[in-house]
């Protein structure tokens, strides 16, 4: 009995110090990606955050970029920022956001020490890791009726999968699955990517499939790119795929292998006002509850082990959501484990070079007009 | 009804006594080695990311070349500073400890090297890995597996060969865990090291292999060292291309040996510094490293690289092979600390994928593609440089688990041994150790009587006298105790030798005018196997024995001395290779 009423105990001992200390203040800004990802966020941390604590959310949506920090930040007096972890890297080099310590941004849970329970690297100079999401593809079902494409390779194997594909317009993830597709083990394909000649091969395979492949540039293109039947395939986020067939019953399948895990993480501009009451936000957020209830809405894993277990059925389809999440075991097979810091120092090595590339493409096309 | 008797009894003690003994020595060693192994490797490439000899951490610096570029030129020379200092001063061997010092050591029955010798090779190899010197990782690593079997088997128990077993064992685990190769660590053990079979050291390597395999890959989950997919060799006339790569791959493996040795010999004659040596292979590294990083190292994308179609221009792969050989044969004959083993399995590949695409471009034979060719080269460049066949064609099987690539590479690499073996030997190792005087290309057992050598038997309780000694007093004094005088003159030399029972009885006159000069005389660094050859044509008791420099007469050994030491040494190895635990 005791030990059932501990953790409301301190979330109400949190709950109150919190009230206590915002009474002044009463709004936050937060900045997250908007759609199904941002209302799942609204369910399972907002509210509660307000609920908990009598201070209200106010939410922006942003497309993510480092450009649209130094642009808005200051302007629309962001307070938290969701962000993907390399972008918080690069982000914190320059100074746009706040550094912070696990002990101000988190609590423990009484289970394990703060190390332990978050994954590895899941505290960088200015952010804490939230969730994992990870980068997939998707394949139109009604057209893939015999063979089904199942692995990276299928992705860029125009002969035996026909049609147009839809990609990011960038070069993280795309250059991993060029060397993945060569047959480059996950394991090495970072290593093979430093190098120049790495780079070389991974645009001589994107080469292959140059003239099919549709760029997209917003979260929610790749749900609507297929199912309009533009593409029979597109790269995408696990968890905005998931949705696509939970609740739209969106006719596709979602590939697991190659795919790429990254964190998203929590962070603060530098520009805020309100540090103290942001902090209190994250601690609030990255609880083992709050990750939990987060997971159930949307398939993105959380970053502790405590809330792993915790995670239960899809609140409306009942679907068991931990067969969903990037990290489930029968998923992570060949999963590329992204590597933020080294994201974050190539970034403009490769958009260098993924421009060039560009060009390169557009070259026979103005030709032929 | 069988009656147990004490002695049968006893030996089973014994027996039981030694299994126990020996299997929790190997798992012992086997648990050290490995994870000595795993922190030796780790913190090369910790260094090579700090450094920025790494790949992944030098992209990080694009924007900023001018570190990139003063890191590759600094960091190696620096780093061949260290490694030339820490030799100079710290090591009583004043050179790097490898491989053919753990050849040597088990197949002489004596320790590799001296332990601060060891520990400081092993440190300076770590350096010269970690700066990006162009050497290998395996070499070191042998001795280091060596080094803590040779220090276990320190401990009095009562076993017999255990320092040999307690080395195979740390050989074994070392290459087990390294690979990923717990079968292909237990055959080097044997193929390389200990050169026997026997039940007796076959079960502990066992045990230590299998442990270094479970601690690498159960309890790490190390990755394997590099995966390939293959489909299987589709055509039958390629393995004819196979055994003709392996042909040819024997020739750059030569060439690689050769060139280690004379680069070697080379440094030896410079008036550099022998602290200055390794630094200056280094800037050489640095320099080529500026137009061709993949020279740097161990060259682990370099590898990955070699097995994918298009990744390599002809003229880039043939440029890269030439500068591996020579960077690596530079880098270990000026001093660099480490081995030959993965700048051959790098050579190796690129030779292989060179010959691929050279095969491709005719456009006459339809081929398979580039993997098996990149492999047979590997393996067949890499097994003629260790002397390693079995092992290397079990390396590739227990990496890849692909039985149509295991089969291509064994082709491979048995025409490369085939024709190594005649032109220059069973391997670099075998070549540094006859240059050291210790031959085994006729054989363990010849190898091992040779170091034994007569003057360890000679007897110094002798009769002599100086030529003009009066043959009287001689046989007065002598004859009941000696049968033989030897008279020495002023230098100290033998002058001759006199029967003086038979001869010096009722004679007068000097000794010098009786004396014969003696039939056979031993120096005393005459080895075993050779006094005993010199004994068929002797009739005889005494031989004297004298100094190889300065002629002196030291002592004298009787026949039965010299043919009850080769009978003892021989049954010596002889239970040594029977021995059942």
């Amino acid at each position: 009995m005791k030990k059932m009423r501990l953790p409301r105990l301190i979330t109400f001992f949190l709950a109150s110090l919190l009230t206590a200390a915002s009474a002044a203040e009463e709004i936050i800004t937060v900045v997250s990606w908007g759609g199904v990802y941002e209302q799942a966020q609204r369910r399972a941390i907002f509210a509660p955050f307000t609920k908990a604590t009598g201070i209200s959310v106010k939410s922006i949506t942003y497309t993510g970029g480092i450009d649209t920090i130094k642009d808005r930040a200051e302007a629309e007096k962001w307070d938290v920022i969701d962000m993907i972890e390399d972008q918080a890297i690069s982000a914190c080099d320059i100074g746009l956001l706040e550094p912070i310590s696990a002990n101000h941004v988190t609590s423990a849970d009484k289970s394990m020490p703060l190390d332990d329970d978050f994954m590895p690297n899941a505290f960088r100079e200015c952010s804490v890791a939230q969730n994992i999401y990870s980068t997939v593809y998707a394949y139109d079902d009604r057209v893939f009726l015999g063979e089904k494409p199942e692995t990276i390779a299928d992705f860029f194997d125009l002969e035996k999968f026909p049609g147009k594909r839809a990609l990011l317009k960038d070069p993280d993830v795309i250059l991993e699955w060029a060397l993945i597709a060569i047959g480059v083990p996950v394991g090495q394909v970072y290593d093979l990517l430093s190098t120049d000649r790495g780079l070389r091969l991974a645009f001589s395979k994107l080469d292959s499939i140059r003239d099919s492949i549709v760029w997209w540039s917003d979260v929610g293109d790749p749900g609507e790119l297929l199912d309009s039947g533009t593409v029979v395939m597109s790269s995408g986020y696990n968890g905005r795929f998931f949705s696509a067939m939970q609740e739209e019953k969106m006719p596709i399948t979602i590939v697991w292998d190659g795919q790429v895990i990254n964190y998203d993480v929590w962070s603060i501009a530098n520009s805020s006002a309100k540090k103290d009451i942001a902090k209190k936000f994250l601690q609030f957020a990255t609880m083992p509850a709050q990750m939990a209830s987060m997971a159930e809405f949307i398939p993105y894993g959380p970053t502790r082990k405590s809330a792993l277990s915790r995670i239960g059925l899809h609140e409306k389809s009942g679907v068991p959501m931990r067969d969903h999440l990037p990290n489930s075991t029968k998923n992570v097979d060949r999963a590329l484990f992204g590597d933020s810091l080294w994201y974050a120092r190539t970034k403009s090595l490769r958009n260098q070079r993924f421009e060039n590339w560009l060009n390169e493409t557009q070259k026979p096309e103005t030709k032929t007009e | 009804m069988d009656v147990v008797t004490p002695s049968r009894l006893e030996n089973t003690g014994n027996a039981v006594y030694r299994i126990v003994v020996v299997t929790a020595c190997a798992l012992l060693i086997g648990l050290t080695v490995s994870l000595a192994a795993i922190a030796f490797v780790e913190l090369v490439l910790w260094f090579n990311n700090v450094l920025l000899v790494s790949a992944r951490t030098r992209v990080q610096f694009e924007n900023t070349r001018w570190i990139i570029m003063s890191a590759t030129l600094i960091v190696p020379v620096l780093g061949g500073l260290i490694v030339g200092a820490l030799i100079f001063y710290l090591s009583p061997e004043k050179r790097p400890i490898g491989p053919p010092d753990v050849i040597k050591g088990v197949q002489l029955a004596h320790a590799p090297a001296t332990l601060k010798g060891g520990i400081t090779s092993t440190a300076a190899s770590i350096i010269s890995l970690g700066s990006g010197a162009s050497v290998g990782q395996y070499g070191p690593l042998v001795y280091l597996g060596a080094m803590i079997g040779n220090l276990l088997s320190k401990l009095n128990l009562r076993i017999p060969n255990f320092p040999a077993i307690a080395m195979s064992c740390g050989v074994a685990a070392v290459i087990s865990t390294a690979f990923n190769a717990p079968i292909a660590g237990l055959v080097f053990a044997h193929e390389v090291i200990l050169r026997h079979y026997s039940m007796q050291s076959f079960a502990p390597t066992t045990v230590a292999a299998a442990t270094g395999y479970v601690v690498a890959n159960v309890v790490f989950e190390r990755e394997a060292l590099f995966l390939v997919d293959f489909g299987g060799v589709q055509f039958g006339h390629e393995f004819l291309l196979f055994a003709v790569l392996g042909l040819f791959s024997s020739a750059i493996a030569i060439l690689f040996m050769q060139l280690t040795l004379k680069s070697a010999k080379i440094a030896g004659q410079t008036s550099i510094h022998p602290i200055l040596r390794p630094a200056c292979a280094g800037l050489a590294v640095g320099i080529a490293a500026i137009w061709l990083p993949d020279v740097m190292g161990v060259g682990r994308e370099t590898l990955r690289f070699a097995t994918i179609e298009g990744a390599f221009f002809p003229t880039e792969l043939a440029v890269l092979i030439i500068a591996k050989i020579v960077l690596t044969a530079l880098c270990i004959g000026f001093g660099f600390a480490g081995g030959v083993f993965s700048p051959a399995l790098l050579i190796g590949i690129l030779f292989g994928a060179l010959s691929w695409t050279l095969i491709d471009a005719t456009g006459f034979i339809a081929t398979s593609g580039i993997v098996s060719y990149a492999i047979c080269g590997m393996m067949a460049v890499a097994s003629a440089v260790i002397g390693a066949p079995l092992t290397t064609i079990l390396i590739v099987f227990e990496l890849t688990r692909n039985y149509d690539l295991t089969v291509a590479a064994m082709v491979a690499v048995v025409f490369s041994n085939l024709v190594t073996y005649r032109a220059f030997g069973r391997s670099l190792f075998d070549v540094q150790l006859a240059n050291r005087g210790v031959d085994l290309s006729l054989g363990r057992d010849r190898a091992r009587l040779s170091t034994l050598h007569v003057s360890k038997l000679v007897s110094t309780h002798f009769g002599r006298c100086a030529p003009s000694d009066s043959t009287e007093e001689i046989y007065r004094d002598n004859a009941q105790e000696f049968e033989y005088i030897f008279v020495v003159d002023e230098n100290k030399q033998l002058a001759g030798i006199v029967n003086i029972r038979e001869h010096a009885e009722n004679h007068r006159g000097p000794i010098a005018s009786i004396m014969r000069p003696a039939a056979l005389v031993f120096e005393h660094d005459t080895p075993l196997p050779e006094a005993m050859r010199a004994l068929q044509d002797f009739a005889g008791d005494f031989i004297p024995v004298i100094d190889h420099e300065s002629k002196i007469l030291t002592g004298v050994v009787t026949e039965s001395a010299i043919i009850k030491a080769y009978l003892d040494a021989v049954d010596g190895l002889r239970n040594e290779e029977n021995a059942s635990a």
